[in-house]
């Protein structure tokens, strides 16, 4: 995994006196530091770089957010599974020539928001408005959870505003390896630590800054032996030629070292991106292949494999999950209702939504 | 700003430095200039003695057409630096028309080469010429201000967008040259369709495309279109989008031969999802009596029990590579 590279740091003046802004500071200390009044500064600055998306994710930027807690908005005409997103940090420092958030997010510099004591009234307003049943909430969507997590340790912090609340439970996703700060954890029944997980030609190829296979397993095996439950995410998963060797054999490395018990959920999705990242990834990615394979355009505007081999991907990872016994804790990641409906055959017809835990675990 | 009346003759034309815009005079212009002449002074500015000038090309154009010998201009002060009067030429004209993507980068061009610096350019005229602020668009466009002047023009007459633009910059200039004898011959949706199905090819294969045109599937067709055959236009493109949807091209192929197998009875169309995202069938029958619904049904039940449709909904079904 590559170090944490920030050239600048940036600071919104609404947080400059914040207690928290300091200790960040001091923890970047020997870095350049401005006082601004929004991002737009920091966006100035980022698109005169000749890689404004690269640049991006080299200059971090101390504010607070209005609010942290955002229903997952999955993607029109898709079955959701019921997620919420903490969006506590907001763009990643890692450089995965698919990641949407290229084309999402605008520019948006590596972002911290100090105010996240906020969070816990929030945490309270989201209970009280009585939700049924458990909830999954995670801070990996718009970011990778521990990539900054030297810098916020707002895992820690997560895992203590989480830990007795049976109903909500928290997943923190990263493609990062075994990180000093997940050494201080103490497990909680309600926190799941969960890694993508692509096979090593995909994380060389696509997957720049990112830990190696080997030191993600390695760290969820580590986890595992703390007492944290797991989970995995096969999201985006990239079909070539010898996929299938490929992805087993990574499902086979779970399972050499992670208990079947332990393992939480594991999701699936296939690759697809909205338009606008087609000619900015192969701008910023000449080199990757991913971008010349076969698409359909699909209802809501995305680029997607075909149907025919989303659900053919889905069904043969499903059976190198069902070689181990673990087909109960899969669960697709931004499918429509058609591909759930073969998918395990284990969907009500008609049904438009979910949550965890899923009716086949039940 | 003075005033003056100036001899046609005394322009020096061949000093274009301010000239960035890419219409050319149009008829109606010409007619108003032969009638009543030139009414609108044009900006003209003294360089090394003699008039240069700054906006009114297609006036200046329908004038020497019209064989005037006078022309009324507004001379800017002599002092003025290039940079200043380029900022009066674009604005002069940024009120009156949007500009194709050609012309905004001659206009980016224009003013790099006047020295205004990059940072400025990016975020101050890149937004006003509705172009994302960022550094990689002023330095395609940049690069899209060197082409040859019909590449050029065609940009500028089929109102090329960024993207298609971004598209064509990545092919060599060889291959700039030979796409676009061939983009000509295309209407403007099939340029682009054209040069993404053929770039996207180009790095999934590895080859040039050179080596790609010669290929046996593409030689013949594209022999023909740049012969000028409009319906082989037709026919790349199938081929095109066989070669980079082969999963799919390969299923509706299947498909469309077993509804041929099938053979519906008059009056039944059959439709389905062609992405075949949806895998249901969609059956419309028309009758006007009781007769024409029982003969419909009854060969829809005759082909039914011979096993056609299950192919059908095996093919509608199909999961893999």
């Amino acid at each position: 995994m590559v170090e944490l590279r920030i050239k600048k740091v940036w600071v919104d003046r609404k947080v400059e006196a914040d207690d928290f802004t300091r200790q960040l500071l001091d923890r970047l200390a020997g870095r350049p530091v401005e006082v601004v009044d929004s991002a737009e500064p920091v966006r100035e600055t980022v698109r005169l770089s000749s890689d404004p998306v690269g640049e991006s994710k080299q200059h971090l930027f101390i504010t607070a957010q209005p609010s942290f807690i955002r229903p997952c908005p999955c993607t029109p005409g898709c079955l959701g599974c019921g997620y919420w997103t903490i969006d506590l940090d907001l763009n990643c420092p890692f450089d995965c020539s698919y990641c949407i958030l290229q084309d999402y997010l605008g520019l948006q510099p590596l972002t911290v928001a100090v105010n996240r004591e906020q969070l816990r009234g929030e945490l309270e307003e989201f209970i009280r408005q009585g939700r049924s049943g458990l909830i999954r909430l995670g801070t990996g969507e718009l970011a990778d959870s521990l990539a900054l997590d030297g810098l916020t340790q707002n895992s820690a912090f997560l895992m203590d505003i989480f830990r007795g609340r049976e109903k909500l439970w928290l997943e923190l996703k990263s493609k990062s390896g075994w990180t000093q700060s997940l050494r201080l954890l103490a497990p909680a029944e309600n926190v799941v630590l969960a890694w993508s997980l692509n096979p090593q030609v995909v994380i060389d190829y696509e997957e720049k800054g990112t830990a190696s296979l080997e030191e993600r397993l390695q760290a969820a095996a580590e986890a595992v032996r703390q007492g944290h439950r797991v989970g995995f995410h096969f999201d985006p998963i990239i079909h070539y030629q010898g996929w299938r060797e490929d992805y087993a054999q990574v499902v086979e490395s779970i399972f050499r070292r992670i208990p079947l018990e332990a393992i939480a959920w594991v999701s699936l999705g296939s690759l697809r991106f909205p338009p606008g990242l087609l000619s900015l990834a192969r701008r910023r990615f000449p080199e990757s292949q991913i971008y010349e394979h076969e698409f359909i355009r699909s209802a809501e505007g995305k680029y997607r494999y075909p149907r025919p081999l989303r659900q053919w991907l889905y069904k043969e990872m499903a059976g190198m999950f069902a070689e181990f016994g673990a087909e109960g804790r899969l669960y697709l990641c931004m499918e429509s209702v058609e591909v759930w409906q073969e998918f395990l055959d284990k969907i009500k017809r008609g049904r438009r939504n979910f949550a965890f835990p899923f009716p086949w675990q039940c | 700003m003075v005033y003056k009346i100036i001899r046609l003759t005394d322009l020096n034309l061949e000093d274009n430095r301010f000239h960035f815009t890419l219409n050319p005079s149009d008829r109606r212009l010409l007619r108003s200039v032969s009638e009543i002449g030139v009414m609108q002074p044009v900006i003209v500015i003294l360089r090394q003695n003699r008039p240069v000038l700054i906006d009114g090309w297609r006036r200046v154009e329908a004038a020497r057409s019209c064989g005037l010998e006078q022309l009324p201009v507004l001379e800017i002060a002599e002092k003025t630096d290039d940079l200043a009067v380029f900022l009066l030429a674009f604005f002069e004209n940024y009120g009156q028309r949007p500009f194709s993507l050609a012309e905004k980068s001659l206009a980016i061009r224009k003013f790099h080469d006047f020295e205004l610096h990059p940072a400025e350019i990016i975020g101050r005229i890149l937004p006003l010429l509705e172009l994302p602020p960022e550094r990689w668009m002023f330095e395609l466009m940049l690069e899209v201000s060197q082409l040859e002047k019909r590449f050029l023009e065609t940009i500028h007459h089929r109102d090329w967008k960024p993207v298609a633009v971004e598209l064509l910059m990545k092919f060599t200039p060889a291959e700039r040259d030979w796409l676009f004898s061939l983009l000509e011959k295309l209407t403007h949706g099939q340029q682009r369709e054209v040069m993404e199905r053929l770039y996207s090819l180009k790095r999934k294969t590895g080859k040039s495309l050179d080596q790609l045109a010669r290929e046996e599937r593409l030689a013949g067709l594209i022999a023909r279109v740049l012969k000028g055959e409009r319906a082989a236009v037709d026919d790349l493109l199938t081929v095109l989008r066989r070669v980079s949807s082969p999963l799919i091209s390969r299923l509706n192929q299947a498909i469309a031969e077993e509804i041929r197998q099938i053979g519906l009875p008059e009056r039944v169309r059959l439709d389905y999802d062609p992405s075949l995202e949806k895998r249901v069938l969609r059956l419309t029958l028309e009758a006007a009596e009781q007769g024409d619904l029982k003969r419909a049904v009854d060969s829809l039940a005759d082909s039914l029990e011979r096993g056609y449709w299950k192919r059908l909904f095996q093919l509608l079904g199909y999961e893999g590579e």
